[in-house]
């Protein structure tokens, strides 16, 4: 039985919920805005991370340079469009 | 009665009941013909069911060359109700249609197709795959760009076609004032065309990282190689953008959302901004290819190995990242502030650079080469000051203060004709000519092909070049017509003169495809332009198999070293060879995808049921199915191979 | 078939590398297909017209639930393949129906979600925000019902098949999807909803 929970996948199970738990503060208790923003990026990207690498097993083959670089660029752009997009539409009127 | 009435054509004329009856004389004599000549089996074995990058890609040319003529008669129309002022051979509603349909059709159902017509045929070869990576999905590929393609030209006859241009902003393309199907076609035959071109770049981007003839590095693939590579890069992740953007078009004109309307919050611009976050990266998407291209013709022709080989590949890879982040100097004037307009436009000047650094590297190739002017080089090097005009006309547009004054003007118009004509018109015809012995088995005409040459790069010239001036002038695109007193009509007339010439040019290039399939010699050996990678060190034709041993490489030019150097390309023994299956199913899925679009586009929900049912069942009779394809025995791959190196 | 066995069974097969390679690619795509609604949303959020806002309609309760639920389905799908790497089919099934099963609460409880929306007056058609908002969540919420079919699927092989390179294969790519629609979910929690309610 106790070889079917791995330590590793448990403890980031453990780790993803108090994550949650971290993020779900900024509701919780009266912050600045930039500070919450701050937490939840934090806290959301971490995550993310967690999961690629504890339980999507991103690094575990030769490919695994490229599965990362596919991944980070797609986030990087991902990343430029949603900032781009305001920058463009809301904040560039201020 | 009332059922049917929603298919009729809201702004009909003669032209367009013509047409009708064209297309219906032709779909009646192709269904007669394949029955008379017995080959509806033939067709369903070999074309329909196939999923050889090959064929596929031959198929994808087919359907390029007939868009482009599509395409190309709109362009005619334009050019001929805009040649005189104040003309009436259109009028307003069908001149939008027009310009609408034209840069449609030339940019996503043309210029797409060829450029992946050309990877799907050459990539494989050469990097020395038999086949690409999920050779099923590519036969998805092909068919939903093909459904998609189909659906798009149907709006001529059944509906009416969109009118309000290839962009469709909102909130012009909204219900309010595009009450006609026509935009719905436009949402619609775009997603599912964009869906194929999705999963191919996928497909290439698989195929290139993992199926390179051993010995082949990174760096030692063939420059087109790379230029796929970084192109399918730059579909993937700018086609889901189009993706969103059509899905929320869509629902705004069926289910009543509030993304770009006018009231309730929605912003029009918002489509603009995603529109062109897809269609900027587009832009590289049809010119890289076209890069990689030239990179092959040139240095096959000069005789010389590419110069700078580690700066081409850079800036394609800088290239890539820099076309997501330039998308807003589209639209300098919405309004926003100076501050956003100047990053816009140091990114867009930067872009400017990697790709200066292509065009010198071209230049060094050629310096002290012993060039053969060919019919592909000389499309190259019409390319060079044509595109650089192209280009830096493209620096002025980029800066944000002067856009004011170019923007939605003739100079634009003129600006992005003369950077895709040269750098991707050009580019295809350079690499049809370049790979149709490789395809066909005979080589095209090469006088009759320098005619076409000259018509088609002096009409260019002739045709866009006074739109700059007239666009500074202040003709505005898009506009119908014009007074006289503008004094636009010289200058609308020697584009038309333009226009002709570079129709005369088509007509030529299908003369010699005519005559070279009725005259050219069979006997031209699997090498026929002296040239340097991979696709040109097997048979011609390409047995299904593209290569009975799998060759060995060390460098950017195996078999150029092959050639002259004494590199052994072929090392192994003959075995067995495995290969996939054919399949009906890709075909099937894409005729029911054609199916839901055109009841999404009428609102028939109950096609959409049935069609999304039947689409559901392929891919769960796909996940069930067993297929572990098939093996081409050692005996028949010894007697194909001593066949055609007897027919040499 | 050329088979390499010393990598796990869903690597074993040289189509199944390309499967899985392909896989991650799709889902580099996948990132910017919610990126791209992440922009629109962030563009649109404040723009509810005469609608309802975000910090009006959301509920923290049932988003918290999800959340659980989901990740903890993410977390099941993982064992899911580690009981495959041990060859132990009959856990690989349990875990694999476990993960199925969260994932029809997921969504059980996403569609009270919307409904209490919808009565909220926030409806698809009511505001920019409210198409935005409705829109990025069941764009996802129809990833996890489309997995939940394919899951079906996978599972059906798994029982009838047992594990061969080709259902380790399919198994491995689902967890994959699986994971990555976690990774959205905490994407949509952080910013759609605490941010909304911050």
């Amino acid at each position: 039985m106790k070889e079917l929970f791995p330590l590793k996948q448990v403890m980031g199970f453990v780790f993803s919920l108090v994550l949650t738990a971290v993020a779900l503060s900024v509701v919780m208790f009266d912050m600045s805005f930039a500070m919450g923003m701050t937490i939840l990026l934090i806290t959301a990207f971490v995550q993310a991370m967690l999961q690629l690498m504890v339980f999507m097993h991103a690094r575990e083959t030769e490919d695994s340079g490229l599965i990362l670089a596919n991944v980070y660029y797609g986030v990087f752009i991902a990343v430029v469009t949603v900032f781009g997009s305001l920058l463009a539409l809301i904040w560039g009127y201020m | 009665m009332e059922f049917f009435e929603r298919f009729a054509i809201p702004h009909p004329s003669p032209i367009i009941y013509a047409s009708m009856v064209a297309i219906g004389i032709t779909l009646l004599a192709i269904i007669a013909g394949l029955t008379f000549f017995k080959k509806w089996g033939y067709l369903w074995r070999e074309w329909l069911t196939t999923v050889d990058h090959k064929r596929i890609g031959i198929m994808y040319l087919i359907s390029a060359l007939l868009m482009l003529f599509r395409g190309g008669v709109d362009a005619l129309m334009m050019r001929a109700q805009l040649a005189t002022p104040e003309a009436q051979l259109l009028d307003s509603q069908h001149y939008n249609e027009i310009f609408t349909t034209h840069g449609v059709v030339m940019i996503i159902f043309m210029a797409m197709a060829f450029i992946i017509a050309l990877m799907n045929f050459v990539v494989p070869l050469q990097i020395g795959a038999r086949d690409v990576a999920f050779p099923r999905l590519n036969a998805l590929s092909f068919w939903l760009y093909f459904m998609g393609a189909m659906l798009f030209n149907l709006s001529f006859v059944i509906g009416g076609s969109p009118s309000s241009g290839w962009t469709s902003y909102f909130p012009l393309a909204g219900n309010e004032f595009s009450p006609s199907v026509g935009t719905n076609y436009y949402m619609i035959a775009i997603q599912i065309a964009g869906i194929g071109t999705l999963i191919t770049g996928i497909n290439f981007i698989v195929t290139i990282l993992k199926m390179r003839a051993p010995g082949m590095k990174l760096m030692k693939m063939p420059m087109f190689t790379w230029s796929a590579l970084i192109t399918n890069l730059i579909i993937t992740f700018a086609f889901p953008v189009l993706t969103v953007a059509l899905a929320m078009g869509t629902m705004d004109r069926l289910f009543g959302t509030q993304f770009f309307t006018t009231g309730n919050g929605g912003m029009d611009m918002l489509w603009a901004n995603l529109f062109w976050v897809w269609g900027h990266p587009e832009v590289y998407i049809l010119v890289l290819p076209a890069f990689g291209i030239y990179s092959e013709i040139i240095s096959t022709f000069a005789k010389r190995n590419l110069y700078g080989y580690k700066s081409m590949v850079a800036s394609m890879v800088i290239i890539s990242l820099l076309s997501f982040v330039v998308w807003v100097h589209h639209f300098f004037t919405m309004g926003q502030g100076a501050m956003v307009n100047s990053i816009f436009s140091i990114t867009t000047m930067a872009i400017a650079v990697p790709t200066g650094i292509k065009i010198f590297n071209w230049l060094f190739t050629l310096y002290k080469g012993s060039i053969r002017f060919t019919v592909p080089m000389m499309y190259s090097l019409g390319f060079l000051p044509i595109f650089t005009i192209g280009g830096v006309t493209g620096v002025m547009l980029g800066m944000s203060a002067a856009d004011y004054q170019y923007h939605n003007t003739m100079f634009l118009v003129a600006h992005f004709h003369l950077v895709i004509i040269p750098g991707v018109v050009f580019a295809m015809l350079a690499g049809l000519t370049y790979w149709w012995p490789k395809m066909f088995g005979f080589m095209l005409n090469e006088r009759i092909g320098k005619w076409a040459f000259w018509f088609i790069s002096v009409g260019t010239c002739v045709a866009f070049f006074p739109m700059f001036i007239s666009g500074l002038d202040g003709q505005a695109r898009r506009m119908y017509t014009y007074s006289e007193s503008t004094g636009f009509g010289f200058w609308n007339m020697l584009s038309f003169v333009g226009a002709v010439a570079l129709a005369i040019g088509f007509i030529i290039i299908v003369y010699n495809i005519y005559y070279s399939t009725r005259y050219a010699s069979r006997d031209i050996g699997s090498d026929p332009w002296d040239a340097r990678s991979l696709e040109w060190a097997t048979h011609t034709p390409v047995p299904e198999y593209n290569f009975a041993t799998i060759p060995e490489v060390d460098s950017s030019e195996a078999f150029w070293d092959s050639k002259y150097n004494g590199h052994k390309l072929f090392k192994g023994k003959l075995k067995e060879i495995h290969m996939p299956n054919n399949s009906g199913v890709p075909f099937i899925m894409s005729a029911l995808f054609f199916v839901l679009g055109f009841s999404f586009i009428f609102s028939i929900w109950i096609g959409v049921i049935v069609s999304l049912l039947g689409i559901c069942a392929c891919l769960m009779h796909r996940s069930f199915e067993k297929d572990h394809g098939r093996h081409i025995s050692l005996e028949e791959v010894e007697k194909t191979e001593s066949e055609l190196r007897g027919g040499k | 078939m050329k088979l390499d066995h010393s990598q796990p069974l869903e690597y074993s097969s040289e189509q199944g590398r390309l499967n899985i390679l392909g896989f991650w690619i799709f889902i580099g795509a996948e990132v910017m297909l919610f990126g791209t609604l992440f922009a629109s949303y962030f563009t649109l959020e404040g723009r509810h017209g005469s609608g309802p806002s975000g910090a009006e309609i959301f509920e923290i309760a049932p988003v918290l639930f999800e959340t659980i639920l989901l990740l903890t389905s993410s977390f099941t799908v993982g064992l899911a393949i580690h009981a495959m790497r041990l060859n132990n089919k009959k856990a690989m099934m349990t875990f694999f129906i476990i993960t199925l099963v969260l994932g029809l609460a997921f969504l059980s409880v996403e569609i009270y979600e919307f409904t209490h929306y919808i009565h909220e007056g926030a409806g698809l058609t009511v505001s920019a925000f409210s198409s935005a908002l409705l829109t990025t969540l069941g764009t996802h919420g129809l990833h996890v019902t489309l997995g939940l079919f394919w899951g079906i699927f996978i599972l059906i092989q798994v029982a009838k098949r047992g594990f061969t390179p080709e259902t380790a294969n399919k198994s491995f790519i689902f967890s994959l999807y699986w994971h990555f629609l976690d990774v959205v979910w905490i994407f949509i929690f952080s910013f759609i909803y605490l941010k909304g309610m911050m």
